[in-house]
């Protein structure tokens, strides 16, 4: 009975404190004035000056935030390592079944879903898109052929690492370009062109070109990784 | 309808934030603690670009008969793409936490948190 007393207490307590806690921070963020526009009205305005790309979003990520996004495309690339460092790959794949539908369907899907990623990552500048997502979609559909092919297929180990370094040394090298030819890295050292054409948004274009293949090859790694983790 | 989307975003954000909380502090299986990370992550995401979103304004993409950029007919970029690498971040984060999970799991049999005692055992 005792006993029953003291938890109903603590309770009663714990949902008070949590009751409180939930309605001053509702107040607080109800209350919150987040700052409108100011420094994105600026780049909207500069943004057809300086890169002619279609999409501000993707000028915002890779010209004017071009550092940023090497600094998050390393931190992908060292969570890949670490997962890859304590979890080698095994033989034997968990989904190790032979299912003729799903074999077909993959069949006829791999293909268009390569040729979407790259339509994604190619015109990044242009619509809602880019480097990151189209590379997600090529690892799904590297993902689909671990499901369908179980153990009889595995990526080439060579030409996954090989495109990934060479993605991500190039994205290097073209940010130092940027700081040799003009006075900041990642800054525009190829023809802007005009805007809402493919060949357009100068050095954006390329920095998505190296974004997209790296972010493949190491998702479809990862998914590799996970997926062949039986015998670990 | 809406004058702005400000309490609306909010109030939804804050449940979802609630929920993943719940599952943190509940749950005890290291992969469904992980889990609830990603949706207290998510919620996040759309607090800020909820709240970045006025309704009315467009995408701000020059395309479909738009030439030209104007912060007058057109959202705020910044926040979309600092939302860009905090996912790229979060799947990066979540890959590595689950790794380990299932490593853990390798090693002792069990993922539960309460029977974690590999500390204990070494005293």
């Amino acid at each position: 009975m005792n006993l029953k007393r003291t938890l109903r207490v603590e309770t009663l307590l714990v949902a008070l404190l949590v009751s409180v806690t939930t309605l001053v921070l509702m107040q607080i963020l109800l209350n919150l004035h987040l700052a409108g526009h100011s420094l994105g009205d600026e780049i909207l305005h500069i943004n057809a000056a300086s890169t002619q790309s279609a999409n501000a979003v993707t000028s915002v990520v890779t010209y004017f935030r071009g550092l940023d996004t090497l600094g998050e495309v390393s931190i992908l690339f060292l969570s890949i390592f670490g997962v890859a460092l304590h979890m080698p790959r095994g033989s034997k794949n968990l989904f190790s079944y032979h299912n003729t539908l799903l074999y077909i369907g993959v069949s006829i899907l791999f293909p268009l879903m390569l040729l979407f990623g790259v339509y994604v990552i190619l015109h990044g500048h242009l619509s809602p898109g880019g480097g990151f997502q189209g590379g997600v979609i090529i690892a799904g559909a590297f993902l689909l052929r671990f499901l369908t092919y179980g153990d009889h297929y595995e990526l080439k180990e060579r030409v996954v690492s090989l495109s990934e370094s060479l993605s991500g040394a190039g994205f290097i090298v073209l940010g130092l370009l940027g700081l040799l030819v003009g006075d900041r890295i990642f800054t525009q050292i190829l023809p802007l062109g005009t805007l809402g054409e493919l060949l357009s948004g100068g050095v954006i274009e390329l920095i998505y070109i190296f974004v997209g293949l790296k972010v493949s090859a190491e998702i479809s790694l990862l998914a590799e990784h996970f997926v062949k983790a039986h015998n670990v | 309808m809406f004058d702005s989307l400000h309490p609306l975003i909010t109030m939804i954000s804050l449940a979802i934030f609630g929920v993943a909380l719940l599952g943190v502090l509940v749950k005890k299986n290291l992969f469904k603690i992980f889990l609830a990370f990603s949706v207290a992550e998510s919620a996040l995401f759309l607090f800020f670009i909820g709240n970045h979103y006025t309704p009315g304004l467009k995408a701000p993409i020059a395309a479909d008969g738009i030439t030209r950029f104007d912060p007058a007919f057109m959202v705020d970029p910044l926040p979309q793409a600092m939302i860009l690498t905090t996912i790229v971040i979060g799947i990066a984060v979540s890959a590595l936490g689950l790794s380990m999970v299932i490593r853990y799991y390798k090693l002792t049999g069990h993922m539960r948190i309460d029977k974690m005692d590999e500390l204990g055992e070494e005293q």
